[in-house]
């Protein structure tokens, strides 16, 4: 019961902790998805680019969290940003930067060629192949590319409370210095069960935004 | 029209390039079917799709309406052109009506016009518009795809159809409906088709004219009566095969080998005494029994002996009825089936033609090869 007279008295904090977290996961995705659907429509089209940025968000990806922030510090610092939220958006950006570009160039290249022959063959120009038929059709796969980018820099956001990104991450770190099982636990399930939600959300939103001719 | 002048496509540079049209030289005439056929590997689709420019031409020119084709911006010339393709191609994203509505869209008609034309195409190719207008193409058979997809290659009415094996992925006994209902289309249509094919009775079929392709040279382009009679190589009577005379029968109709003046007529009314005289003066071992423009049966001299009264009441009926129109084949076809060597031939409305017989046959399909010695 520990957990329920912790959250009663600080209720108002949980809340402003739980909408930082969503506001750094929801920002930096925006900021991936902007970055990571044209790039990885773009590499689709120039193939000596593919190998390079897919290789290249995938180290990205192999760096270990907590490093990365450490790694990033002294850089951020010369503009006085090694600390706080922007060192945070920073490496979510990255992170969601794989998931987002590869599952666009994956469904890209997955639509049928026969589809883009027929399509420049009635004389489409490029532009009106991707926005018509190749786009509409890749928007599952790149949906579900979001959907992953979401749901790991939910966890990813909670270790950067660390560099004082805030969010409920906050709540597991200062839990852990002062041995407070509620607030640890607080932290703990509010960060999983937003992640639940939010696979949950995006997944309906998938099925939602799905063509109808590729749900029958 | 469509002319390829000394048309040439390499792949690949230097040493590796591979020859894809060699120096190709023949034309399209306004509203005539031509059919490109060969082995796969021949060029026949490279050159098509250089027709809209798919593919770059690497020497010669491609001209349509007497327009050099790289005068042209390439999506508007497409835009001016169906095109076909044996995978369909339509966009599981898109209704079938949406799908048909693709080239009428980008050229910016108006909704009223496009749904018009859309309702309209989708009649033409036998697809009720009630039912499958709001539908998806998942829904659809392939032979139903496939009707989309010649829908939505007529649909902004373009002079000029190009068509890649279409038929080519439809089970036997569709294909044989949908090229017929195709033919029929054509028939009122007109455009002016290239049709890439690599099954020679589809090419029969189909074709006013037929390229022949080998190695991305064209080999020969004539009528399919004259490439079937008068190949021009060994490579051209293996690829129509050793039973191309039987082909011809299946192209040849009734009415290209009748008789219409025969002399084995004989009257209804005539008594079987005199008519039978009149046979063995004549040396006639078989006759047709008219009644005015209609045919009752045959007679022969076995039959009349010794049996007196009017030949309408003797007469033999016909086991099968034989229209101009029908193929050759249908006509030999009967013959051999139903032992009768010499068969009435009815015109449209039923009545009385002309006769057909073996020798005629044979006579008509020696006609075509005779051609070949007065050139």
């Amino acid at each position: 019961m520990d957990l329920l007279t912790f959250l009663d008295q600080n209720l108002s904090r949980t809340f402003f902790l739980l909408w930082e977290h969503v506001w750094l996961v929801a920002l930096s995705l925006v900021i991936a998805m902007c970055i990571g659907v044209p790039l990885g429509v773009l590499i689709t089209k120039k193939k000596e680019l593919a190998q390079k940025v897919l290789g290249g968000a995938n180290i990205i990806m192999t760096v270990p969290s907590i490093a990365l922030f450490g790694l990033m510090l002294p850089v951020l610092a010369l503009v006085g940003h090694g600390l706080g939220k922007v060192p945070a958006v920073i490496a979510l950006v990255l992170y969601s930067l794989l998931p987002i570009i590869r599952n666009t160039y994956i469904a890209i290249k997955n639509v049928d060629p026969a589809l883009v022959d027929a399509g420049k063959g009635m004389g489409m120009t490029k532009w009106q192949l991707l926005r018509e038929v190749e786009i509409p059709l890749a928007v599952p796969v790149i949906l579900a590319g979001l959907k992953t980018a979401a749901v790991m820099n939910i966890g990813i956001a909670a270790i950067a409370a660390y560099v004082g990104a805030g969010g409920l991450g906050v709540f597991i770190q200062q839990g852990i210095a002062r041995s407070h099982e509620a607030m640890i636990l607080t932290g703990a399930l509010g960060v999983s069960l937003l992640a639940v939600f939010v696979d949950l959300g995006m997944s309906s939103l998938e099925r939602l935004l799905t063509p109808k001719g590729l749900k029958i | 029209m469509i002319e390829y002048d000394s048309v040439t496509k390499f792949f690949g540079v230097g040493k590796n390039a591979v020859t894809a049209n060699d120096n190709v030289t023949f034309e399209i005439k306004q509203g005539e079917t031509a059919v490109f056929l060969g082995p796969s590997g021949c060029g026949k689709t490279t050159l098509l799709r250089m027709t809209n420019r798919l593919e770059s031409i690497s020497s010669g020119n491609i001209r349509v309406a007497e327009k050099n084709i790289m005068d042209v911006n390439p999506q508007k010339l497409r835009l001016s052109m169906g095109y076909v393709i044996q995978q369909i191609g339509l966009f599981p994203n898109k209704t079938i009506a949406d799908n048909v509505a693709v080239v009428p869209k980008m050229l910016k008609w108006n909704k009223e016009k496009i749904k018009d034309r859309t309702d309209e195409l989708l009649h033409l190719v036998k697809l009720d518009p009630k039912i499958y207008r709001d539908r998806y193409p998942v829904e659809l058979s392939g032979g139903q795809q496939q009707r989309v997809g010649v829908a939505r290659g007529l649909a902004a009415d373009p002079e000029i159809l190009l068509m890649d094996e279409p038929f080519g992925a439809i089970d036997p006994i569709n294909r044989n409906q949908i090229q017929d209902e195709f033919l029929k289309l054509q028939a009122k249509l007109k455009k002016t088709i290239a049709f890439v094919s690599h099954d020679i009775h589809e090419a029969i079929k189909m074709a006013d004219k037929i390229a022949i392709f080998k190695d991305g040279k064209l080999v020969q382009f004539d009528t399919p009566e004259v490439i079937l009679m008068r190949p021009a190589n060994k490579f051209v009577s293996d690829f129509v095969g050793a039973d191309r005379a039987l082909k011809v029968l299946g192209l040849l109709k009734i009415r290209d080998a009748i008789n219409p003046h025969p002399k084995n007529i004989v009257q209804a009314e005539s008594n079987a005494e005199e008519t039978l005289k009149m046979m063995e003066e004549q040396g006639l071992k078989f006759a047709i029994v008219l009644k005015g423009d209609k045919v009752l049966g045959h007679v022969t001299p076995k039959l009349l002996k010794y049996e007196q009264g009017k030949l309408k009441d003797l007469a033999e009926s016909f086991p099968e009825e034989l229209g101009t129109r029908e193929p050759l084949r249908d006509a030999l076809s009967a013959m051999l089936l139903h032992d009768v060597m010499n068969f009435p031939v009815m015109d449209d409305d039923g009545k009385f033609a002309g006769t057909i017989s073996y020798k005629n046959i044979q006579k008509a399909i020696l006609e075509l090869y005779a051609d070949d010695h007065d050139e």
